[in-house]
């Protein structure tokens, strides 16, 4: 049995290359291309993640097809803005320096594009939980005016008449019509497994400032930033204003409480994902903890544990901001397989 | 060898049954109304219960699940493949075709009522994507809140506050659901359903009802509603739209569907 695998390998590989049709050709390049394939993982310790792969399972060519998607500004209305115009690899795929998202002609949208990594764990998507499957996300910026601006109706008929994404799409599903559901199921692929798990935080390697920082961390923000992920995925107000001026939750839930509290962010990677908060009020670390220490405002929407703010010296806050920067996954920015592709 | 011939003789009844069943159907058909009159998009001019007059550029909806109910007050459910979204019909006065739906695989006999669902069912409501009339192509999907629109209305009346004179409203979502199930009895007569015989149901929908029913809408103080919340009150109209028109029973073509 196994002498004669020894032997029909090669030959099944040859066969690839050289007689294959340009559908397994596709294959074959998306399995090196990929290779690794990044897959849905579950490091030791973390919860159970809650978008099922198993009805969505991801193979070369379909993330290889997500990535190309994703990096694909004719997505958009007229071909100028990607998913990856707003969610860049260096800054953990949040958008720098761009306090609010920046959409088609410039126009501006109303929050801050948050960090895309570990998106299978999150029950809800977006700042107010407004998405609740990540295979459905991608309708919101395809279809927002001031972001792509595009519709399915509109998008799908470009893809279908470009020969390259009809052998991609049958590579990653088989013979078939590209529709809405296989590209949707494509671009999960790929979002699905933006998997960051690999910080100094993850491998003990902290100093001692940095040490110092995790027990305060677990003192006073580990109750709603909760690890592993650093989310308890809850909706909380955190002080930002007296009066938000974003109804935040409260246009989901439709509960008046609930204006002004946002979906808990992760904090992994969030040295390099500046600017902060839904807003994108705050552009460093330092200004944060500042906040967290003496800027709490009061409003029905705070949490109680917050409340008056949180006593941290500023040694403490610079104890805090070190531990923060230790959760930045080098590897997760640097690799290659999430890049943009080549044409 | 023996296994796999025990294997298709176990099937054949199964296979038999089957193929009988299959040729077995019922058929709905719907027609628009609007009080008395039908409904002509964009032409025809109503008035709803607090006199406003209005037009209709635009009425989908979604009919779901449905399923029949036999004298003994048991029920055939059709079954579909769990991705399919078959169990799921998109109604659109602009399209003819969609005015009309078929039940397969019923067995035969008599059956006294329908029930289906206006809208999407919660767990289709949450699935992730999907075909069919469920594909969010369709342009029944919310993306600001993801969920299905159940139901579309929209037009214009002089009473309109909003730009154009236009009305819209969108109704979905909700917690609990703003779909609603809805059962029509056939009345005196059952519908048989047998191998020489087809039953077609019409149904009458009347948007007067959806205006009207349960909460009177007056379109000066409501020219939208595109959220649960203010949409509730038409959801709660809705199944006052649904009757039984008549029913129809013609020859079946031997062979043929
Ligand atoms: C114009 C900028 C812009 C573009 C283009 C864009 N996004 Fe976003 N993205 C945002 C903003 C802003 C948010 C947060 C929106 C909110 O919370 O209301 C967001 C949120 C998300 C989230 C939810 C993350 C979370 O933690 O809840 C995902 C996933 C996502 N985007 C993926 C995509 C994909 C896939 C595309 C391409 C189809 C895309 N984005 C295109 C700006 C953008
Ligand atoms: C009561 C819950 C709660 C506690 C305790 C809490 N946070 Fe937050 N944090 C939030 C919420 C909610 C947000 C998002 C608020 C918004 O954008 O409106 C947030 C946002 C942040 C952000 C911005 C992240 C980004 O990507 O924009 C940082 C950094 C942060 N918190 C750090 C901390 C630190 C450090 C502590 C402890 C000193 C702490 N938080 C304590 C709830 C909390």
């Amino acid at each position: 049995m196994r002498r004669r695998a020894v032997i029909l390998l090669p030959l099944i590989v040859v066969v690839l290359l050289f007689a294959a049709n340009g559908v397994l050709r596709q294959r074959l390049a998306d399995a090196v291309e990929s290779f690794p394939t990044p897959r849905p993982a579950v490091p030791p310790g973390w919860p159970a993640p809650r978008y099922d792969f198993s009805a969505n399972p991801v193979t070369a060519s379909g993330f290889e097809l997500g990535r190309r998607l994703f990096h694909d500004p004719r997505l958009s209305r007229d071909g100028s803005i990607s998913c990856a115009s707003c969610h860049q690899q260096f800054a953990a795929f949040a958008h720098l320096d761009h306090r609010v998202s920046h959409g088609l002609n410039g126009a501006n949208g109303t929050r801050n594009a948050p960090p895309l990594f570990n998106l299978a764990w999150q029950p809800e998507l977006m700042w107010d939980g407004a998405i609740h499957n990540l295979e459905l996300q991608p309708l919101a910026p395809l279809g927002n005016p001031v972001e792509m601006g595009e519709t399915l109706e509109g998008v799908l008929p470009k893809l279908r008449a470009d020969a390259g994404y009809r052998r991609r799409f049958e590579a990653a599903f088989g013979p078939g019509e590209i529709d809405s559901r296989r590209m949707l199921l494509a671009l999960t692929q790929f979002v699905g497994t933006l998997h960051s798990a690999d910080s100094r935080y993850d491998r003990d390697e902290l100093s001692a400032q940095e040490r110092e920082g995790l027990a305060l961390f677990r003192q006073h923000c580990a109750s709603c930033h909760r690890e592993p992920l650093f989310t308890d995925y809850s909706y909380r107000g955190n002080g930002l204003d007296a009066d938000s001026a974003d109804l935040g939750r409260s246009v989901i839930s439709g509960k008046a409480e609930d204006r002004g509290r946002f979906k808990v962010p992760s904090l992994r990677n969030v040295a390099v994902s500046a600017p902060y908060m839904h807003d994108g009020r705050f552009d460093t670390l330092a200004q944060v903890l500042r906040h967290y220490a003496s800027g709490i405002q009061d409003s029905a929407a705070l949490d109680p544990a917050l409340r008056g703010g949180l006593s941290l010296n500023p040694e403490q806050q610079q104890a805090l901001v070190a531990f923060l920067e230790s959760l930045t996954d080098e590897a997760f920015l640097q690799d290659d397989r999430y890049a943009e592709p080549l044409p | 060898m023996r296994r796999a011939a025990l294997l298709i003789l176990a099937m054949l009844p199964g296979l038999a049954a089957c193929g009988r069943a299959l040729e077995l159907d019922a058929e709905i058909d719907i027609s628009h109304v609007v009080g008395s009159e039908p409904l002509r998009l964009d032409e025809g001019q109503y008035r709803n219960a607090a006199g406003e007059a209005f037009t209709v550029q635009r009425l989908r909806y979604y009919l779901s699940l449905p399923r029949l109910r036999r004298a003994d007050g048991s029920w055939f459910e059709p079954q579909h493949p769990a991705e399919s979204a078959d169990a799921y019909h998109l109604v659109d006065e602009a399209k003819a075709e969609s005015r009309r739906l078929r039940i397969t695989g019923l067995p035969a006999g008599k059956y006294v009522g329908i029930e289906f669902l206006l809208g999407v069912d919660d767990a289709r409501n949450h699935a992730g994507a999907q075909t069919g009339a469920l594909d969010p192509a369709r342009g029944m999907f919310w993306t600001w809140k993801s969920g299905y629109i159940f139901l579309v209305l929209e037009g214009t009346s002089p009473q309109s506050p909003a730009s154009g004179g236009r009305y819209s409203y969108h109704v979905g979502g909700g917690e609990p659901s703003l779909a609603r199930r809805i059962y029509l009895p056939f009345g005196e007569r059952p519908i048989r359903v047998e191998e020489r015989v087809k039953p077609t149901v019409h149904l009458a929908v009347d948007v007067g009802a959806l205006l009207s029913a349960v909460n009177p809408v007056r379109i000066a103080q409501l020219p939208e509603a595109m959220d649960p919340v203010a949409a509730r009150p038409l959801a709660d109209n809705a199944a006052a739209m649904f009757r039984v028109d008549h029913l129809h029973h013609e020859p079946r073509r031997r062979g043929g569907g």
